[in-house]
């Protein structure tokens, strides 16, 4: 026997209390009493629904993001101790996980409300994909369909980009931790080599199934990613809420292929479609240089025609002016000729006229002479001298 | 190890490619420029062309580092 302060026994109580594995045991009932003080402080009692049995809860607002509600039910994961202020016993809650489709329904579409007012959904905020992606960040589990269903249409598209693949489990307990990691992963990498965008994909299941994707954590990785994501999540009608807050919202895994990687037999056709362009303005650039090329040599040879209609008409009409010219001068010859031969003192003395000179000058009258003067008488045919007797 | 950055970009072949065809469009296409440009072209779209003959994309597996 042992005598003990309160105090004492009651960190004997918690040292005990302690000795409970807190991860060993998941505690399943309803919520009752939800409260929250000061934005902090989170209070509700779990109860069982048979049986008359409660357990007071405590965690922060910090550890228990899901959003509670009275008559939800939930999975609790936490440690028991004795507040020795208040001597009273209670859960300290580390995790909470809704149980059941109603429950997990109901917290589902309450952090979706929660993450739409944040603003996470916000169509503002999504950012397009690069055209031709170089390196894409693949998240999700290998073992999976959704992995070779993304891989093979991706093959089929486009080829020569590398995807960086992060294995994850998709579901289960590991899910959301690995997810996020590969997240961070990404996040750390330098820009050159960092992917241009990150896919996050798995195959469809039920709400239990996709918890990872309706994580918060998830949702705000997605969301703060430094690259687009791209979230693909099972089939057509499934929907999650990393869905809401990807930048780009595939439907399935093979949808996010298609809307990640450009087709390339659509692309060999825009590349051929470019080349022709290319080639008919060319042709047609060539073909209004031409036209313009022999409408000049078009005009060269209407002018040069012109030009020797011109020249030969004004060579025609030169011929014919000299010629005119010359029959003109011709014409002046003969008349000259005509007058010259009329002068001609020879043609006078033959009509029996005679030329009389003194020293060979032409005597015109007698005022040069005297008796005894010698003249000189050319006649028509001879010449002879003779003296001057009679004045 | 990060993946290395893969060369050449088909990214920018294709996008030089689609200024040259855009330049095209244009009303007036110089003849002397317009033959180089299309010569450039055609080189480009072989480019992009050859570039798409790489069948599969190359997947690398990131190690997990909390495994």
């Amino acid at each position: 026997m042992q005598t003990l302060s309160v105090s004492d026994y009651l960190a004997l109580v918690n040292e005990t209390l302690a000795l409970i594995p807190s991860e060993a045991h998941l505690i399943e009932g309803e919520v009752s009493d939800y409260r929250v003080s000061q934005g902090k402080w989170v209070t509700f009692t779990l109860k069982d629904e048979e049986k008359d049995a409660v357990l007071p809860c405590f965690g922060t607002t910090f550890q228990l993001t899901l959003p509670l509600e009275n008559g939800m039910r939930v999975q609790v994961k936490g440690y028991s101790r004795v507040y020795e202020r208040f001597g009273k016993f209670s859960l300290n809650v580390r995790e909470v996980e809704p149980v059941g489709e109603g429950a997990l329904r109901k917290a589902y579409e309450m952090l979706k409300r929660k993450l739409e007012a944040e603003g996470l959904f916000d169509a503002s905020r999504k950012r397009t994909l690069p055209r031709f992606p170089s390196r894409v960040g693949l998240i999700t589990s290998r073992e999976a369909a959704a992995y070779t269903d993304f891989l093979r249409i991706a093959n089929n598209r486009f080829g020569g980009s590398v995807i960086s693949l992060v294995p994850v489990h998709v579901q289960g307990q590991y899910a959301v931790e690995e997810i996020l990691s590969a997240f961070a992963y990404f996040d750390a990498l330098e820009v050159e080599v960092r992917p241009e965008l990150i896919v996050l994909t798995r195959g469809g299941g039920s709400l239990e199934d996709l918890h990872a994707f309706n994580d918060e954590r998830v949702a705000r990785a997605v969301f703060g990613s430094a690259v687009p994501v791209v979230v693909g999540v099972g089939h057509e009608r499934d929907e999650s809420l990393a869905d809401f807050a990807a930048d780009v919202r595939a439907s399935t895994p093979s949808n996010a292929a298609e809307l990640v990687f450009p087709d390339r037999t659509q692309i060999v056709y825009e590349l051929t479609t470019s080349t022709d362009l290319m080639e008919s303005r060319l042709r047609q650039a060539l073909d209004e240089r031409s036209a313009v090329v022999s409408h000049a040599g078009h005009a060269m040879t209407v002018f040069f025609e012109r030009l020797s209609h011109v020249v030969f008409d004004l060579a025609t009409r030169l011929s014919r002016a000299y010629q005119e010219c010359l029959l003109r001068m011709g014409e002046s010859v003969v008349h000259a000729e005509q007058i010259l031969r009329q002068v001609d003192p020879k043609r006078v003395l033959s009509r029996g006229y005679s030329l009389v000179k003194v020293g060979g000058v032409l005597i015109k009258d007698t005022s040069r002479l005297e008796i005894g003067t010698d003249v000189q008488v050319q006649l028509a045919r001879g010449l002879f001298s003779a003296e001057v007797t009679e004045l | 190890m990060p993946p290395k950055k893969s060369e050449p970009s088909f990214a920018k072949t294709f996008e030089e490619l689609e200024e040259i065809t855009a330049w095209f469009e244009r009303d007036d296409v110089d003849l002397e420029e317009g033959l180089k440009k299309f010569e450039r072209g055609l080189e480009l779209a072989k480019a992009c062309k050859d570039l798409l003959k790489n069948v599969e994309n190359k997947v690398e597996e990131i190690k997990k580092k909390f495994e």
